[in-house]
């Protein structure tokens, strides 16, 4: 049975789960259902705030934190704006606070972006990112040794070292051949992360770099530290090889992404949340403007989930909240909320793939108030207990400014603290 | 100026232009081909890959329809690897004349295309999803081509003849002397250098550009452009070519290949074969005309859409290039226009480049007084990329049965289309790759679902490392193939593929940040592409 203070969150990305997680540690009644995992799984496990603002600025953000408050005065709009700065800063310390009680730091603030080196040797700006990848930072200028696998496809270590000498930086690189890998069928980086947790296998890995090493003073490695236990074993190829070691994220699954994902989930079981994956959300029922029921797909018949209140946090275009058609329309999918998007097709796209502005169409999305709660025009909510989270939220263009981490974080965060009140 | 001297210079590096070099070389002549890009990259790499039966033509064309059966009849002996015999469907909607059915019929008997009506019911056992209202069908010997592996296998067959392929040597002028073509000054885009080609005879195979190409040595070609534009669906929703049986008209065929389905065409009218757009309106008929076939398949996933230019030659305007003959034609220009040296041909389609090959290269014999015989319709061509698997048809799980004989899982850089690192090193080292849109026509990198969201990150790291790319070439490379590929999405980006393009900005934006790599933004061997399409609706649509 549900009470008036129940909450059923609808998507179980970065903003879903951290909405759940504010509700379930503020004792709240809370359950999380989504058709699948997030996005968590793509990115880089660090956690963007802002890294280029105007978003065509070819120069990266120094300070997210005096940045944002820019940007809000520029874009009322913008999901950031209806958080503010306070509350961004906010959900980063939490966030940050429950990372470093699961033994998995992240380093950071909202005064200085880190300057990360990328899986193609660029200098990527960053907000928060996890101690496995922090001794990457460009600001030292340490020499280092870029280290891929090459049973390991995603990674080459030559690309890496050659463009960040390119920018001043010394970087050397080895690709190593790894005869245990050499005698699987299929190595993915989920695979080599559970290989790195056996001792033996790191013996290995330190075997071949260490006459390698040279002049570097750190040694940088493909995000394939292990599954969870990755501080550990970060600690250990330091130990054994008299250097720190970092961790570069690349194509996915994302080693990185997967641990928030599961210490997000830890919290929120601890806490007496409840996430369950495989139900899809496929429609509500409402009743004089309040939501009364959100279904998902089961077998033989839609399984309705009855809750005072409900949190759309389906993503956008890439988590599949939103779909678009031929026809030019935008629906999101759950509760056919009203989408803002250029009207025209023809409008949706610039020319070049990497338009330094982006695409007209990625900034689909819904319009909220400053409850959060998805509006039609105006600001009278289309229903009164329907909120929106996440980058499910529109007006923003959250991968070119790299902020997808950040906007999901920090909505989620006031969202589930909002309905916490 | 680099000069090269050789008795045939064949300018065009598609199927005729390659069918051309390569019968020549085999009768014995020291042939060169230059093509401004990569093989297949004009109108060869942008059909819908059918092996015609000839049924298409049958009433409408009956000279075409005859000569692509016989065509038909000897790719399936000499170049079995690069065709899949799906066999073909002639269908009669609830749009379509029934009676039509038997003029096709007759037409089939006229001009010796095998053709038999089955019942609905076997069809739709056969291909369960086609329309279950279609009222007659007919099965034709259609097949389906790769065309980018056939060039190359053509090409290799030249090569071993000893002739020179010259890519992305772009023509800048035939070189005339008098009355008399003596050879072409191109100009090397890799190596940014003009080359002078000197030859006794020059054959223009340039197809939809012919025009232009002759226009530089002085004689007018008329070469209208017809634009046809083509939709991929993302799955394999038949195994059968499925052709409307009415005249032909716009989006009446369905072809099956490698893992899609492609929808053709539209026939426009352009005035330049290099600039033109994929307009919003053609792809909306596409896929209503598709729906004719297989309910549904506009709700799908479409992959990725094209456009190419067919060459149509006449001597005088017509207002409709439907209407034009889609059988070749061989200028002489000696006789026509009292050039000598210089022979043009074009027109015609992918299944009779063989036969266009062996009448120019007869040609180029009279004019060069000599007896040499043709045998292209009597060797098997090779593999290039795979020796020793040239003598079987291709078939749609080939690529699976090979990985998993290897056990080659580990080693896939496309998973989508199942190419592994070894494919990439050897279309590196023996494909003379010179951009990754190059490898993409010899292994089939990136044409699958994600549209070179996985692959082309490792495609540029193996390619850097195994041939000590620069740096800043290495980097153009990655972002020219990205470009390229969001060049033929732009059109049909909505649903599914549009989350799947999100994705790939994701990756490359988010997590590599490669919109920030050191270098260009672009090279000059990136893609051009298409003009922005505006019209929303058929200009030609009878209200």
């Amino acid at each position: 049975m549900s009470t008036k203070n129940d909450v059923l969150v609808v998507g179980a990305g970065l903003a879903g789960l951290t909405a759940v997680w504010q509700l379930a540690t503020q004792q709240k009644k809370a359950r999380l259902v989504s058709k699948g995992w997030g996005a968590t799984h793509w990115h880089s496990g660090c956690i963007d705030v802002l890294g280029y603002y105007p978003i065509d600025e070819s120069q990266p953000v120094e300070s997210p934190g005096v940045t944002l408050a820019k940007l809000i005065a520029d874009q009322p709009e913008h999901p950031y704006a209806l958080v503010g700065v306070a509350g961004v800063e906010e959900a980063l310390t939490m966030f940050q606070t429950l990372c470093a009680e699961a033994g998995y730091p992240l380093h950071g603030s909202l005064d200085k972006n880190w300057l990360l080196p990328s899986a193609v040797g660029t200098f990527r700006p960053t907000c928060l990112a996890p101690e496995t990848m922090i001794a990457g930072d460009l600001r030292r200028d340490d020499p280092m040794l870029i280290v891929g696998i090459k049973q390991l496809v995603d990674f080459y270590p030559n690309i890496v070292a050659e463009n960040l000498v390119k920018q001043g930086v010394e970087a050397a690189h080895l690709m190593l051949d790894m005869p245990k890998l050499a005698q699987r069928n299929f190595n993915t980086p989920v695979s080599i992360g559970s290989m790195m947790e056996q001792p033996s296998f790191r013996s290995d890995l330190v075997r071949f770099i260490k006459p390698k090493l040279g002049k570097a003073k750190r040694v940088g490695l493909p995000a394939v530290l292990g599954r969870y236990p990755s501080l550990t074993i970060k600690n250990d190829l330091e130990k054994q090889l008299g250097v720190p070691v970092f961790e570069i994220p690349g194509l996915p699954p994302s080693l990185p992404g997967l641990r928030l994902h599961a210490i997000l989930l830890q919290a929120i079981e601890r806490a007496g949340g409840r996430v369950y994956h495989g139900l899809e959300g496929v429609g509500i029922e409402s009743e004089e403007g309040m939501v009364t029921a959100v279904f998902t797909e089961a077998a033989g018949r839609p399984k309705p989930h009855r809750f005072a209140r409900y949190v759309v946090a389906t993503g956008g275009i890439l988590g599949g909240g939103i779909v678009t058609r031929q026809d030019g329309s935008a629906h999101e999918l759950v509760f056919d909320l009203p989408v803002a998007l250029p009207e025209s097709r023809q409008d949706w796209f610039e020319q070049d793939f990497m338009d330094a502005k982006g695409h007209p169409v990625y900034r689909a999305g819904l319009t909220v108030n400053a409850q959060f709660q998805p509006v039609n025009g105006g600001s009278q909510p289309v229903y009164g207990n329907v909120y929106a989270a996440g980058t499910t939220l529109g007006h923003s263009e959250v991968i070119r400014e790299r902020s997808f981490e950040g906007v999901a974080l920090a909505t989620g965060f006031a969202v589930g603290n909002l309905l916490a009140q | 100026m680099r000069k090269i001297e050789t008795e045939v210079l064949v300018i065009g590096g598609g199927a005729t232009g390659t069918g051309v070099v390569y019968d020549l070389a085999q009768r014995g002549f020291k042939s060169v081909l230059v093509e401004k890009r990569d093989l297949t990259h004009g109108t060869t790499g942008r059909y819908h890959g059918l092996l015609h039966s000839g049924g298409r033509y049958v009433v409408k064309d009956p000279k075409a329809a005859t000569e692509c059966i016989e065509e038909n009849i000897i790719l399936r002996k000499i170049m079995p690897h690069c065709l899949e015999d799906t066999s073909g469907f002639f269908v009669c909607t609830p749009w379509d004349d029934p009676s039509f059915g038997d003029k096709f019929m007759q037409g089939c008997r006229d001009t010796s295309v095998p053709c038999e009506e089955i019942s609905v019911a076997q069809m739709l056992r056969e291909e369960p999803h086609l329309n279950p209202q279609i009222s007659r069908c007919f099965r034709v010997p259609d097949g389906s081509a790769d065309s980018f592996l056939a060039t190359q296998v053509v090409a290799e067959g030249a090569r071993q003849y000893n002739a020179q392929i010259l890519t992305y040597h772009e023509l800048k002028t035939l070189i005339r002397e008098g009355d008399r073509i003596t050879g072409a000054i191109c100009h090397d885009l890799v190596k940014d250098e003009d080359v002078t080609i000197l030859a006794d005879m020059v054959v223009n195979a340039s197809g939809a550009w012919a025009g232009k190409i002759a226009h530089t040595g002085g004689v007018e070609v008329n070469v209208q452009a017809g634009k046809g534009t083509m939709v991929a669906l993302s799955y394999r929703v038949i195994n059968t070519v499925v052709n409307r049986c009415k005249m032909p008209s716009d989006g009446d065929i369905i072809v099956p290949i490698h893992t899609v389905s492609v929808i053709g065409t539209t026939d426009e009218g352009v005035p330049d074969p290099e600039h033109f757009a994929i307009e919003p309106w053609e792809v909306k008929l596409m896929l209503e005309e598709a729906d004719k076939l297989v309910p549904g398949f506009s709700e799908m996933r479409m992959l990725r859409a094209w456009a190419g230019v067919r060459p149509l030659y006449q001597e005088t305007k017509v207002a409709d290039t439907r209407d034009v003959t889609r059988a070749y034609t061989l200028l002489d220009h000696e006789t026509r226009d009292g050039l000598q040296g210089f022979i043009t041909i074009t027109g015609g389609k992918w299944t009779t480049f063989r036969q266009m090959a062996q009448v120019t290269a007869d040609r180029v014999c009279e004019k060069l007084n000599t007896e040499r015989e043709c045998r292209t319709h009597l060797e098997l061509l090779p593999h290039p990329f795979e020796p020793g698997h040239n003598k079987t048809y291709h078939t749609l799980g080939a690529r699976l049965a090979r990985t998993e004989q290897q056990k080659g899982f580990g080693q896939l850089i496309c998973e989508c289309e199942m190419a592994t690192r070894s494919d990439i090193e050897r279309a590196i080292n023996e494909g003379e790759a010179k951009t990754l849109d190059d490898i993409r026509r010899d292994v089939r990198l990136g044409m699958g679902p994600c549209q070179g969201g996985f692959c082309t990150l490792r495609a540029i790291g193996i390619w850097h490392q195994l041939h000590q790319l620069p740096i800043e070439e290495a980097n153009v490379a990655l972002r020219d193939f990205l470009q390229e590929r969001w060049k033929g999405l732009l059109p049909i980006l909505w649903g599914a593929q549009l989350k799947q393009e999100r994705l790939d900005e994701l990756i490359y934006l988010t997590v590599l940040n490669a919109d920030h790599l050191p270098g260009e933004k672009a090279s000059r061997l990136g893609p051009k592409m298409y003009e922005k399409g505006t019209v929303e609706h058929n200009p030609d649509a009878k209200t």
